[in-house]
């Protein structure tokens, strides 16, 4: 079966600095993926050039097979792309974003508008389709900008933190809609500092620091690696990251004021 | 002096820092060259351009006699100092009903919101003072040392009126709040702004506007008027003037109204305003209900739906609309000109009029072009759709001319019964115009957001003066192809064309700089 995504040598650097290093990583399709890091590990950098944002300094991206720096319209045409910022237009209304969306991906409107309403009602936003999004809270730009990255069905969708400042419910709804995605066939590569997130969510978890993958595969697999049969992930995350003896946080409290 | 921290002063000082920031910038971008031309070279021009030899001109004039002429020219000249101001302070008063920025901070310290909003509209008459005062200061200054010292009183009576506007401004923001809603204050505030800003080029377009005889009838009364003994005797009407030329009463009278006004405005209305700015953050902006152009539809044709997307988000810009909607007011009186003089027969004006119209149509489309082209709210929703960047700037700058085609449609097509040369030579060089404006942008598109549509022109002085330039070029080349004069009109479009050859470029090249830009 061909993977979702298949990455070999990534390399960007900006000013001489590398974000991502001669990263490789293989997506298998079908599956949720976590790539986890620490700030600044490179993570959203490696997205967005597999989304089609930022050229690589060196490196390849296969996406589901087709070469997505030698054709990046076919690759693009079976991604989603969700950044932590929502990309909307405060002046349109949900209905319309997704209309424009639609558009873009040449998604024929016999399939997209039924697609749209569906997406609308299963995400709470069906009262509200005639709204300017400048009105709506954080949640439900997330949850617009979420049904404008499925309009078209995406075979691969990429998800930057796309749970960042989301309320309980909200946050809910968006990882139900996660899983029933990859439960219809589809593959979800989502970057999370909730970690917790990734340990129930993920069937395998990449972690990368300095731009270099350092770890990947699943649960048990990094457990098995770390040595620590009953570790959480955060404990596997902050060893794995060179955070971990001193990074078990206790020492670190006690020199702040409290 | 240092004002205890949370003091009145103290927020003033913070706001005047704030709004000289903003004149510099908006003059000619940050820096030390920015600060030197608004604080040095432009009232070092203006004084040695205008002041030195209108002072060497008024030295022997020992004084300004006070007759009903003399007396209606100081009060035209406090009115539209008023208007303008007023359209300004309009503008602000809407903008901080809206553009919340640090409002919500200031709300939320222990500061009260009235004292808060009173010094942001002190504030706003200083910065629409020191508009005028940078121009009027330097002209003033050799006049007052050469011999009348008193005159620099004008700069007093000027700031009176400048918080007379404020307000002003802030009464007619408030009523608007009340009477049409928070959702229509915004488009009516800033629209209506544009209309006072351009009423005074209206007025002084009458003639073009109305036609000679009816103009030269109305000049006719007023001057009849002047005679009148009954006019002379209205008490008052010499005070703005007096004031204007530094006598202490009426400068007292014009600080007690302009201050009274501003106070009295303040007072009664800067509780209401407080709470009105709250609802506005709340009520005002979310929850807006649009209605779609038309019924929405669904296209799997890039194309359209970028079109159509980028046609809804001009048609909802309030800003937006108010600054073209000025932009056609200044192509009014031109359009009524090229219109009668048609009718008439008359070709003379024609050739002139389908140079300014070409001119007025390209700064049309510059405008709705950076908007469409620079000022993307979600530029990575589109870098990531397989859609080629070709298609969507077709579909962006499609939009962006649509808008320019329909206003000049109403000009362009019953001159081509009238007078079917001009309308054709008015046509080409519109076109053209329009193309070099949208093209520019596209060239030289630099990211930018919307809110920043009125500063977009600091982002690069070289574009903005060779798109002025080529502008003239075409117009010029308009003018003369309209007059007849084919061989004479191939030169400064020739120039033209090598100007926008030499400042073309390749799609790699656009890149390049975006990339570097973000």
């Amino acid at each position: 079966m061909t993977d979702a995504l298949a990455i070999h040598g990534l390399t960007k650097s900006f000013g001489g600095k590398f974000a991502v290093d001669d990263l490789s990583l293989t997506v298998r399709a079908g599956e949720l993926f976590a790539l986890l890091g620490p700030n600044g590990a490179g993570k959203t950098t490696t997205l967005r050039m597999v989304a089609g944002l930022l050229k690589p300094d060196a490196g390849q991206i296969e996406v589901f097979g087709h070469d997505a720096l030698a054709d990046p319209a076919a690759a693009k045409r079976l991604i989603a792309w969700a950044p932590d910022e929502p990309m909307l237009y405060d002046r349109l209304t949900p209905l319309e974003y997704l209309e424009f969306v639609a558009g873009l991906w040449g998604v024929e409107p016999r399939v997209a508008m039924p697609k749209a309403e569906e997406l609308l009602r299963w995400l709470g936003l069906w009262d509200n389709r005639g709204e300017r999004c400048e009105g709506f809270s954080r949640g439900m730009k997330q949850k617009t900008a979420l049904a404008g990255a499925l309009i078209h069905d995406p075979q691969l969708l990429i998800l930057d933190e796309p749970l960042t400042g989301l309320d309980a419910a909200v946050a809910r709804q968006v990882k139900d809609l996660l899983q029933a995605r990859v439960k219809a066939g589809a593959t979800v590569i989502l970057t999370t500092h909730i970690l917790e997130v990734a340990e129930r969510m993920a069937d395998r978890i990449g972690i990368i620091q300095r731009g270099r993958l350092v770890a990947e595969g699943t649960l048990a697999e990094l457990r098995a690696r770390t040595g620590e049969g009953q570790a959480t992930l955060e404990d596997m995350f902050l060893e794995l990251t060179g955070d971990g003896e001193d990074g078990r946080l206790g020492p670190r409290l006690e020199g702040v004021p409290g | 002096m240092i004002a205890p921290a949370g003091s009145t002063l103290w927020l003033l000082r913070h706001e005047l820092r704030l709004t000289w920031r903003g004149i510099i910038e908006r003059r000619r971008g940050r820096g030390r060259f920015a600060r030197l031309w608004v604080t040095v070279a432009l009232p070092l021009i203006l004084m040695l351009l205008a002041g030195v030899p209108l002072a060497f001109v008024l030295r022997h004039v020992r004084e300004i006699p006070i007759n009903p002429l003399a007396s209606l020219i100081g009060v035209a000249i406090v009115a539209v100092a008023f208007t303008l101001m007023l359209s300004q302070t309009l503008a602000a008063a809407v903008d901080a009903l809206y553009e919340r920025a640090d409002l919500d901070l200031l709300f939320s310290s222990p500061m009260a919101p009235r004292r808060v909003l009173a010094v942001r509209f002190l504030a706003v008459s200083f910065s629409v003072f020191a508009f005028f005062g940078m121009i009027l200061g330097p002209i003033l200054l050799p006049i007052a040392v050469m011999g009348h010292p008193s005159w620099l009183a004008a700069l007093l009576v000027l700031f009176c009126v400048a918080l007379a506007a404020s307000g002003a401004g802030l009464l007619l923001a408030a009523g608007l709040f009340r009477v049409i809603g928070p959702r229509r204050t915004r488009t009516l505030g800033q629209v209506l702004a544009a209309i006072l800003g351009a009423a005074f080029f209206l007025i002084a377009q009458a003639r073009n506007i109305l036609g000679g005889a009816k103009t030269a009838g109305l000049a006719a009364v007023v001057v009849q008027l002047a005679k009148d003994p009954r006019f002379q005797a209205v008490p008052g009407l010499s005070w703005p003037l007096r004031a204007l030329l530094g006598e202490p009463l009426p400068l007292l009278a014009a600080i007690g109204l302009g201050g009274g006004v501003f106070l009295i405005a303040n007072q009664i209305l800067g509780a209401r305003f407080a709470a009105d700015a709250a609802a506005a953050a709340g009520a005002g902006v979310g929850g807006k209900v649009s209605k779609s152009f038309g019924r929405l539809q669904f296209s799997a044709d890039a194309f359209a739906a970028t079109f159509l997307k980028e046609i809804r988000l001009i048609a909802r810009d309030p800003a937006l609309i108010a600054q073209v909607l000025l932009r056609v007011l200044y192509m009014l009186p031109v359009g009524f000109v090229i219109l009668r003089q048609a009718g008439q027969a008359q070709t003379l004006a024609l050739p002139g009029s389908a140079a300014a119209l070409s001119l007025m149509a390209g700064q049309v489309a510059g405008s709705l072009a950076w908007i469409t082209i620079s000022a993307e709210d979600a530029p990575d929703l589109l870098s990531c759709a397989p859609t080629p960047t070709r298609t969507l700037r077709r579909a962006k700058l499609a939009a962006a001319v649509a808008p320019v085609a329909v206003m000049l449609a109403p000009v362009i097509l019953p001159l081509a019964v009238l007078a079917p040369w001009a309308a054709f030579s008015a046509a080409l060089g519109c076109t053209a115009s329009v193309a070099m404006a949208a093209m520019m942008n596209v060239w030289w598109q630099r990211p930018g957001k919307r809110s920043e549509f009125r500063r977009r022109r600091s982002a690069s002085w070289m574009v903005t003066m060779a798109e002025l330039l080529l502008g003239f070029l075409i117009a010029a080349s308009t003018g003369l192809f309209a007059a007849g004069l084919i061989g004479w009109s191939v030169l400064p479009a020739v120039l033209a064309l090598v100007g926008v050859l030499l400042l073309s470029r390749s799609d790699a090249q656009i890149a390049r700089s975006l990339r570097a830009a973000s």
